[in-house]
């Protein structure tokens, strides 16, 4: 994905992107989260989560800090992809 | 059933790292258990563990295997043979009259070392009626050899038992058993040996010497000791979610409460050099049974930078970072199924101070969470439940935390000569304290 545009960046879509991440990468096959699923109960550990924040400094070119490390950022994916926006807008 | 004459599981990974780590100590016959111990809410019956295991092992054998190296220089591995041939391993039955003697027990299991060369990889044990206060009991304690299996695993070798005794007289997982052991890495073998080269150059970088521990020194190790805490407190965000929860914030806690040591012992300040074991399996569900499914990250310190907790864990946390950036995670999980190729002592040539049994300054982990699903066993309800590894005389400490529940889990394993029950007492308040818990009743 380019870093370009970024302030046009459609929430549905980087929801997706992070879901599509976190289910190739992270998730077993057989247990895919959707993108408003709770990360934490869905098994997502400390190392998890970091891998989360390189997939977002690859994808939209920013670290999210340590004090943006809030549940209301990260507790989904749909989360996640509202942060990332916010940010990028 | 029909099966083949005999059937072989290798040894991989870290597996092979646990192997090489207790060959260091080959002549002291220093024990290699790790134990699981499950309370219950009443009596467990033997018959019925027993019956479950002899039912578990039609379908997987690896519970009644025996480690097996043909050659100096071949694989080592795990060699079970026709099922008419497993014998199911021991289940023992204990009356106890104290939680005192229900310690020294499980101490005592922790000890008695595991040969498996001529023994079954892991042995049971229902050790009744050691709370006078809690009216009939049974603890039911599991006992292996550690690189048959990780914590993880032995909590899924449980929900696999209690599954088949649940099913009793029907066929398990409806005839379509799970599978119990992970695949091989499937990527050529010229990406693996590239990743496996990058893993070994980055380990020679770790640290500029070999790092000291409270076993340093130690030449006639004692017995493993064992103390275990139970504590309720929630999680809380210390500049950021779940601090409390993350590894990092443990470790750096951990790594303040040994500094205290260092101070008392006067050991130098030289680097800590902690192993930090990353769980390999997709999340979302039990995954492999078998084999230590496990990575390995390096935390780097020294004892004067633990002062600020949470300085310290955003530290290491970029540390963490770094390496899962420069693909260091993978690239050690590679590495270490190349030690196959090498014999027990070049094993470990990689780290800084195995030539003087130096591996690591302690140990600290994260035990998997003892999952909602073994909530009932065999029929009773689990109170609680813990891991307690046995560690090595160097670096002759670890700190282990789990979850049961609403109970955190504190468990400090030492071996006599390194420390002490006074010390492994202090550490677990310092633990406590620094993590806003209170004892569980």
């Amino acid at each position: 994905m380019s870093t370009g545009n970024l302030s046009r960046l459609d929430p549905e879509e980087v929801a997706r992107a992070v879901t599509e991440f976190i289910n190739t990468t992270i998730m077993a096959r057989t247990r895919p989260v959707r993108p408003d699923d709770d990360l934490e109960l869905a098994g997502l550990d400390s190392m998890a989560l970091l891998k989360v924040l390189l997939f977002i400094e690859a994808h939209y070119g920013f670290w999210m800090p340590d004090e943006d490390l809030v549940t209301d950022n990260i507790r989904t994916a749909r989360a996640f992809a509202a942060y990332i926006c916010r940010r990028s807008a | 059933m029909s099966t083949p004459r005999v059937r072989r599981l290798p040894l991989r990974g870290a597996d092979l790292v646990l192997v090489a780590m207790q060959a260091l100590w080959k002549r002291e016959g220093v024990s290699n258990n790790t134990l699981m111990v499950v309370q219950c809410d009443g009596p467990l019956d033997p018959e019925r563990i027993r019956r479950a295991l002899d039912r578990f092992l039609d379908v997987c054998p690896w519970p009644s295997a025996r480690l097996r190296r043909r050659r100096p220089w071949g694989q080592l591995h795990w060699a079970a043979g026709a099922r008419a041939a497993l014998a199911i391993p021991p289940v023992r039955h204990q009356r106890l009259g104290s939680p005192e003697a229900l310690h020294a027990e499980l101490e005592a299991e922790l000890n008695h070392a595991i040969d498996p060369r001529r023994e079954a990889p892991l042995r049971l044990a229902i050790l009744d009626g050691a709370s006078e206060a809690a009216g009939p009991q049974s603890v039911l304690v599991v006992t292996w050899f550690h690189p048959l299996m990780d914590p993880r695993g032995g909590q899924n070798l449980l929900a696999h038992l209690a599954h088949v005794d649940e099913t009793d007289g029907r066929a398990p997982w409806g005839g379509a058993p799970p599978v119990f052991v992970t695949e091989p890495d499937p990527r050529p073998l010229k990406v693996r040996g590239r990743l496996g080269r990058s893993s070994q150059r980055y380990m020679r970088t770790l640290v500029p010497e070999a790092p000291v521990s409270p076993g340093t020194g130690l030449t006639a190790p004692g017995r493993v000791r064992f103390e275990q805490a139970s504590f309720v407190g929630d999680d809380h965000s210390l500049g950021g979610v779940r601090s409390t929860r993350e590894i990092v914030w443990r470790l750096a806690l951990v790594g303040r409460t040994m500094a205290d040591l260092w101070r008392r012992r006067g050991l130098p300040d030289l680097p800590f050099l902690v192993p930090v074991s990353v769980d390999l399996r997709p999340k979302g569900e039990p995954g492999a049974t078998f084999g230590n499914v496990l990575a390995f990250h390096f935390a780097r310190f020294r004892p004067s930078e633990t002062a600020d907790v949470d300085r310290l864990a955003r530290a290491l946390r970029g540390q963490m970072t770094d390496a899962l950036r420069d693909g260091q995670l993978d690239a050690n999980a590679v590495a270490m199924e190349f030690l196959k190729y090498r014999p027990l002592s070049l094993m470990l040539r990689d780290l800084p101070g195995t030539a003087a049994r130096e591996t690591f300054s302690f140990n600290c982990a994260d035990l998997a969470d003892f999952p909602p699903a073994l909530e009932k066993l065999f029929g009773r309800r689990v109170v609680n439940a813990y891991h307690a590894p046995s560690v090595l005389p160097r670096p002759g400490i670890g700190v282990f935390f789990n979850r049961c529940g609403i109970k955190n889990n504190l468990v400090v394993s030492w071996v006599e000569g390194a420390t002490t029950l006074e010390e492994g007492r202090r550490i677990i308040e310092a633990v406590r304290e620094g993590m806003g818990w209170r004892t569980a009743r």
